[in-house]
């Protein structure tokens, strides 16, 4: 029963949703089904958050409470966590250094602590990038040839100082590179790389449906 | 070769340089931000137009420019803004900043000019779900104020009565507003995204699915420039292009030094 009410109702929830669909919502029962079990999706949701918060926590406090390595890390995760959350969640009606309107704990740490960090760790790709593109961008053969000079074409028509550069050898060049590049080859790849993800999507969903597919349930 | 911490000086230099001697460039609009601008353009005033915030903090330098440029747009056409985001980390949070100082610039008024929804799990039953009602996925805006009490809400139900979708992301969220969104509900999907993530896009604009695209900070930039509205996007155009140039003359001296050393080595072993 464990392995097969899981199929049984990974069966239902997707066969039941897909017919749903051809029906129309406010005149029939089944196709008012689809926005129904969409709502109960994010209510289940929202439990799997509180899951998640439960997990950290125990996870954390564990290894805090038992002095494993890297403990003091793991405490500093548990205090930016309630830290942040916690003034979040009490009523800015008590004061208005609770919830998350502007002025509150949780907005100053968003916006003085959370967002430049995470500002800072993007932007070190510019330099790792600049590195990497110093070191591996290679025309070694006559594929790689072409990716340089297509990734060299983009990287000047994508700013100003290169656009310009690129007009000194005829007032078409960018529009050029926007139409044959971006809109021709570009174009072409990302939609067989999107139609073939769609297809592997749609089959991986059918094996999900039929049972075929179980790692959901923590199993090959 | 260059030691790294070389290359990683040049381009601490290169982003540095722009700001102490500030330079301005002609941006020239392609014709995909052309269209996403003639799409809003030629919306009749007061319509409603959705806009999201799908962006985590760490990319706020290329999509933040997209959304105060969009917004200039908006308010100035006295269109009726729906703000959303369907990300959990901040994503409330640059809506409400954003949206509040751009609303007060134009002087509009909330719950009449612009509701901001917030946040709401699961991001497809979400998008799905507001194809029915809005008001069942968000009984609440972002500040729990009941959406029955605003007046902007009123006239809003589901997508029916949005006339354009501004989505401004930094991931893949952009694929299930065009998928879902555009493809089940007609409802015409705008981008404005990071410019790593742009070329996956124009495979959309030429099937008609998605109207108009912006492109990272260029992008940004080249909208400003149609808003008339000047802001970090159009400062940031001399930053990326020093950075852009430096990482092409990088990659031209390495290949040289690899061409060199490979006939260096040819002939030793001829």
């Amino acid at each position: 029963m464990r392995r097969v009410a899981p199929v049984i109702i990974a069966f239902l929830s997707g066969f039941v949703t897909v017919i749903s669909f051809c029906f129309n919502p406010d005149k029939t029962v089944l196709g008012g089904i689809e926005p129904r079990v969409l709502s109960w999706v994010t209510i289940v949701g929202g439990f799997t958050l509180l899951l998640g918060v439960v997990s950290i926590t125990r996870v954390n406090w564990q290894a805090v409470h038992r002095k494993k390595e890297g403990w003091p890390y793991k405490f500093l995760t548990l205090v930016a966590m309630y830290v942040m959350a916690v003034p979040a969640m009490l009523p800015s009606s008590w004061s208005p250094l609770f919830g998350d309107a502007e002025g509150s704990i949780y907005d100053w740490l968003f916006m003085h602590i959370d967002a430049p960090m995470m500002g800072t760790m993007f932007a070190m790709l510019a330099f790792y990038i600049a590195s990497a593109a110093y070191r591996a961008f290679r025309a070694r053969n006559p594929e790689s040839t072409l990716l340089l000079a297509a990734a060299v074409l983009v990287m000047l028509w994508r700013v100003p100082m290169g656009e310009a550069f690129l007009r000194l050898f005829g007032e078409n060049v960018p529009g050029f590179i926007n139409t044959y590049l971006m809109n021709g080859v570009n174009a072409a790849v990302q939609r067989g790389i999107v139609i073939g993800a769609a297809l592997g999507a749609a089959s991986m969903s059918l094996r999900i449906m039929l049972g075929i597919e179980r790692t959901y349930m923590g199993k090959g | 070769m260059f030691d790294r911490r070389w290359i990683y000086l040049l381009v601490a230099l290169a982003v540095i340089f722009p700001l102490i001697v500030p330079a301005t460039f002609k941006v020239h609009i392609t014709p995909e931000a052309r269209q996403l601008f003639d799409a809003i353009e030629a919306l009749p005033d007061s319509s409603i137009v959705m806009l999201t915030f799908d962006y985590y903090p760490s990319t706020l330098a290329e999509t933040e420019p997209i959304s105060v440029a969009a917004l200039h747009h908006l308010f100035r056409k006295d269109c009726r803004v729906l703000t959303m985001t369907t990300i959990p980390l901040g994503g409330p949070s640059i809506a409400e900043r954003v949206t509040r100082a751009l609303a007060k610039e134009h002087g509009k008024v909330y719950g009449v000019d612009y509701v901001n929804l917030g946040f709401k799990y699961n991001y497809v039953a979400v998008l799905k779900g507001m194809g029915t009602s809005i008001e069942a996925i968000y009984p609440m805006d972002n500040s729990s104020t009941p959406l029955s009490e605003l007046p902007m809400m009123e006239s809003i139900r589901n997508y029916d009565d949005i006339s354009f979708i501004f989505v401004v992301s930094d991931n893949a969220i952009v694929d299930y507003w065009i998928s879902i969104v555009n493809a089940e509900y007609a409802t015409p999907v705008g981008i404005g995204v990071t410019a790593v993530s742009a070329p996956k896009y124009y495979a959309f604009i030429s099937s008609g699915q998605v109207t108009g695209l912006l492109g990272g900070m260029k992008g940004a930039a080249e909208y400003e420039r149609l808003v008339k509205a000047e802001g970090m996007a159009l400062k940031g155009m001399a930053m990326q292009s020093l950075v852009h140039l430096l990482i092409i003359a990088l990659v031209i001296i390495g290949n040289i030094g690899f061409f060199a050393s490979r006939r260096a080595r040819r002939r030793a072993t001829a």
